[in-house]
């Protein structure tokens, strides 16, 4: 045995078997919308998810046993790792609906931005986490946002806002609770309202504009970016109470929810199973969040708990988004639902940071 | 391990965990309030949207009733006709796709690129209608290639087909496509776009029962709008629609179109039994093909209708109003008689021509018709015994008697359109004109001129009214309905009133009238040996004298008068009473003999003998006046 036997107790068995049970109904709703009516079988979609559920517990497990102050010592080599990998993106990359977000490695793709948020949790983790810094001092503020930054750029770049956006919740979230004072979170409140018209103007595409006008008013575009919003609404909407039944959804079956085994996947979900579904996923996922915290909490050093709300803070506000979207209510975006949507490299991604919060609670009393 | 401050740094930390969790909580509670109010309850609407997303109906059109004659012959039915359509899915190169579908049918290259250039917005998924109601070879031709040109399909559209043409083209009517006004109209609440209705005659007044009830078929479609399967649980079936028993006879129908088309002249007819009311033959000339409508909408062939000056669209039966001449003599002698104004036996003078308040009114025979009785005055058709039966009536007596005799209003046909006849009176006059009724003007009226103006229809209900002793039948073609399984009879119209005309009255005008055709009278064309048909001529002046004078030679219309011919046989026995209406031939003379061709045709059929042959050209004796554009009249009207 790797681990000592010692730490087992301190696994917490609520929290893994939420975040199981999430990434297993997941696949059920990517077997269905994938689903051939005529033969029944699922699409390849889920085939890829079925080989990637194994990897990613296998790389929840490798996380789990090294000690995560051993990762958060070497968390600059790690984060210098994702660097030349988003580099060689850059250059290398395998382009895909016109991103160059992946690397071919023999036979599969990778995406390494996805693991951007472990990367960029380690190293503020260890940044503020270790001796006396904290984020009280403008200096420490910049400077951490620096260490974000880098990433951030190379990710927008490709393009991908989405995935840049989930890196800055990990920031956030880590200097919120290394001290971050609240007259600063007031003064940065007040300069990202002032700064929406220039982000407006100059950081903003066209399209991504479009996506906000449409998300206020979906009927001004209802055959485009719209219909997104307005399909994902009428797929919740028609659930009803009880859903109508594994694989008998219309919108995502007949193809009037679109990327429903992606973004939608949740919309998906909801028009199976109904708000009774929606309620228990969304007590699994408030389950997997609070006794994230609660690692936090029972840390025993400022490391461990940093590293924890910075993964969680990444994770969770993909979550909320996601769902949020998937009823219509937010505007498209190209985020999927962390655990439940397709994809190998966002599941591996997403299950080897679950390693690691289990890492941090495990070994609470050890020194 | 402590260092200084880790203390508070703790604190700090979990202070700010605590918001965390409680921004977690309050976060995931604003979540599944929101899905609450999506999913639960705005639940009907969205599953409603979704609905309406992926189920189409799909209409299965219910077949038009079938329409009958008494005998149970087919006048009216459907039919399938072929569209030719392009799949476009199916198709690699539209073009090409075209030009092989014209080289293989024969049609036109340019006319198909404008089609599909009509439908090319269309979803993809919907065939394209290239060639509708294609002949047999075409869709022959297309089913050989199956192979070759598989994007090429064969549709079947059900088609109302009209299978004698043009015969009773009026009584029939004709169907379309329900127009925007109509949908709008509480009368066809519930019809869609598309759906074919009756235009006029019975398709039109029993639209509602001929029609029956579309059904449909619900498909789930896919975002693109094709269709990925059927729902059979959910299909409705179509109603058809209701069988017509009509009470025409189609031998009857057939002998008298034949007979009219052969005399060479347009106009209108009926023939019907007196004693019910029954339409058993009825026309109206020049017609219209209403299969032109249906069958391949044909519309050079309508727009060709619509412009001529014969206007072939109306039903002269119903439409046309024209003043009866000297066939307004019968309800004359009964007003007469009915007030004791005259008895059978009373007798005046003709000198040719008499004066009524200092006017000189004509007879049309040179020299006078002498000494008169009523008998020989309806024979001959003397005007002085009428005009001075007219003077001493007045015109609200006249009124009056030819209201109960069917020669005012409408006659109340299950027909749309009819039109009001009008035999005028003091109170129409003051009314209408704002004068008042003239005596002068009763002299007209009584030979059936002036303002008086009657449907064909009108003068035939009134000849049915004589026919069967008094009662005013409501004429109908209508027999009986099948409403799916099993024949229903309509119940006939009730009659308009009751006219009480004495026997010995009734035997003087009949005898009258069957001396008109088998005597010295008028109407001796009219007469079958043995059958003891009655009847009487009449001039419908197509204007005045005056006007023709005026009008010599400046008009391409046929200014010639009309001739009528009224009749009902046998006259002791009445079993068919009628109108014949022939346009310009000046004389009921012309008329008579199509009347008689189909009374023999009629007669032949009741006793079981061979029916006469249809006539092909002229009806044999047969003379028809050389064509002139302006007659100018030499004698008085009424003959």
């Amino acid at each position: 045995m790797i681990v000592d036997r010692r730490l087992l107790p301190h696994l917490d068995l609520p929290l893994l078997g939420a975040v199981i049970a999430l990434s297993l109904i997941g696949l059920a709703t990517v077997y269905s919308v994938t689903m051939d009516p005529s033969t029944g079988q699922p699409g390849p979609e889920f085939w890829t998810q079925v080989y990637a559920l194994p990897i990613g517990f296998a790389a929840l497990l490798v996380c789990l046993v090294i000690d995560y102050r051993t990762l958060t010592q070497r968390s600059l080599f790690l984060y210098g790792a994702l660097v030349i990998a988003l580099v060689a993106v850059m250059y290398f990359g395998v382009v895909r609906g016109g991103s160059r977000r992946w690397l071919a490695l023999g036979g599969f793709t990778l995406q390494p931005s996805e693991f951007g948020r472990l990367a960029v949790a380690l190293v503020l983790a260890a940044f503020y986490g270790e001796s006396r810094r904290s984020a009280r001092s403008l200096f420490e503020l910049a400077s951490g946002a620096i260490l974000l930054g880098v990433p951030v750029v190379l990710i927008l770049n490709q393009p991908d806002l989405g995935t840049a956006a989930t890196l800055i919740p990990v920031y956030m979230g880590i200097v919120f609770v290394a001290g971050l004072r609240t007259k600063w979170l007031a003064i940065a409140g007040i300069v990202g309202l002032l700064l929406t018209p220039v982000v407006w103007s100059y950081v903003l595409a066209d399209y991504q504009k479009e996506r906000v006008v449409t998300f206020l008013d979906p009927s001004k575009d209802p055959r485009g970016s719209g219909y997104q919003q307005i399909q994902a609404k009428i797929t919740v909407g028609s659930g009803g109470l009880f859903g109508k039944g594994f694989g008998a959804g219309t919108q995502s079956g007949y193809g009037f929810l679109p990327v429903a085994h992606n973004d939608f996947v949740y919309s998906a979900f909801a028009e199976q199973y109904g708000f009774f579904g929606v309620l228990v996923t969304l007590g699994l996922y408030l389950i997997v969040i609070l006794r994230s915290l609660d690692a936090a909490r029972l840390a025993k050093d400022r490391v461990g708990a940093f590293l924890v709300v910075g993964i969680l803070s990444g994770f969770g506000f993909q979550v909320l988004y996601n769902i949020t979207m998937s009823a219509g209510l937010a505007p498209v975006k190209g985020l999927t639902l962390p655990l439940m949507s397709y994809g190998g490299s966002s599941l591996l991604a997403t299950l080897a940071g679950f390693g690691l919060i289990l890492n941090v609670r495990m070994r609470r009393f050890t020194n | 391990m402590l260092t200084p401050g880790a203390y508070e740094d703790r604190v700090n930390l979990q202070t700010r965990l605590l918001v965390l969790r409680i921004g977690a909580i309050a976060a995931f509670g604003v979540l599944a309030i929101s899905f609450w109010l999506i999913q639960v309850l705005q639940n009907r609407r969205y599953e409603e949207l979704a609905i309406n997303n992926h189920l189409r109906a799909i209409p299965l059109r219910a077949p038009r009733g079938v329409i009958l004659d008494r005998h149970g012959q087919v006048l009216v039915q459907n039919r399938v006709s072929f569209t030719i359509g392009i799949n476009r899915e199916l198709s690699e190169d539209l073009n090409q796709t075209v030009e092989m579908l014209a080289r293989v049918t024969g049609a036109d290259v340019a006319k198909l690129r404008e089609k599909l250039e009509k439908h090319r917005r269309e979803p993809a998924f919907r065939p394209i209608p290239m060639i509708e109601h294609a002949t047999d070879p075409q869709v022959a031709a297309v089913r050989a290639r199956e192979f070759e040109l598989p994007e090429v399909i064969v549709q079947i559209m059900p088609t109302r087909t009209y299978p004698a043409g043009s015969l009773a083209a009026h009584l029939f009517g004709y169907v379309t496509e329900i127009n925007s006004t109509q949908l709008e109209q509480p009368e066809f609440a519930g019809l869609q776009a598309g759906a074919l209705i009756g235009q006029a005659g019975i398709e039109r007044a029993y639209n509602d029962r001929l029609m029956g009830r579309d059904g449909s078929r619900y498909v789930i479609v896919n975002s693109r709008g094709r269709e990925i399967r059927d729902l059979p649980d959910t299909e409705e079936r179509p109603v058809d629609g209701q069988r017509l028993q009509l009470t025409i006879d189609l031998d009857l129908q057939r002998a008298l179109e034949a007979a009219f088309r052969a005399s060479g002249f347009n106009g209108a007819a009926v023939f019907m039994a007196p004693g019910t009311g029954e339409i058993l033959a009825m026309t109206s000339l020049p017609a219209y093909d209403p299969n032109a409508f249906s069958g391949g909408t044909d519309s050079d062939a309508i727009s060709r209708w619509l412009d001529d000056k014969l206007r072939p669209f109306q039903n002269r039966l119903i439409q046309g109003r024209f003043s009866p001449g000297s066939t307004f003599k019968i309800p004359m002698a009964i007003a007469g008689l009915g007030e004791r104004v005259i008895d059978p036996n009373h007798t005046e003078y003709c000198p040719g021509a008499w004066t009524f308040y200092g006017r000189p009114f004509r007879c049309h025979k040179e020299g006078g018709h002498g000494v008169v009785n009523l008998r020989q005055a309806i024979e001959q058709s003397c005007n002085v015994y009428f005009y001075k039966l007219g003077d001493r009536l007045k015109i609200d007596t006249i009124h009056a008697y030819a209201e109960k005799l069917g020669l005012v209003g409408t006659t109340g046909i299950d027909l749309p359109g009819e039109n009001s006849s009008l035999v005028p009176s003091t109170e129409w006059k003051q009314k209408t004109i704002g004068e008042p009724w003239y005596p002068g003007e009763t002299i007209s009226v009584a030979i059936g001129q002036g303002y008086v103006s009657v449907t064909p229809l009108a003068l035939a209900t009134m000849m049915a009214t004589v026919a069967n002793g008094g009662t005013r039948v409501t004429p109908h073609v209508v027999k009986a309905i099948h409403n799916g399984t099993d024949w229903t009879p309509m119940p006939p119209p009730p009659d308009k009133g009751r006219i009480a005309i004495a026997p010995e009255h009734l035997q003087a005008v009949r005898d009258g009238l069957w001396l008109a055709v088998n005597g010295a009278g008028t109407a001796i064309r009219g007469r079958i040996p043995g059958r003891d048909v009655v009847g009487k001529t009449g001039t419908a002046q197509v204007i005045s004298r005056q006007g023709a004078q005026a009008a010599a030679g400046r008009t391409d219309l046929d200014l010639r008068d009309h001739g009528w011919f009224v009749f009902f046989a046998p006259r002791d026995n009445p079993q068919i009473a009628g109108v014949v209406l022939a346009e310009h031939s000046e004389h009921g003379y012309f008329a008579a003999p199509i009347a008689r061709f189909v009374l023999e045709t009629y007669f032949a059929k009741q006793a079981g003998e061979p029916l006469p042959p249809l006539p092909q050209d002229a009806l044999p004796p047969f003379w028809v006046p050389p064509a002139r554009a302006i007659t100018t009249p030499t004698g008085a009207g009424g003959q």
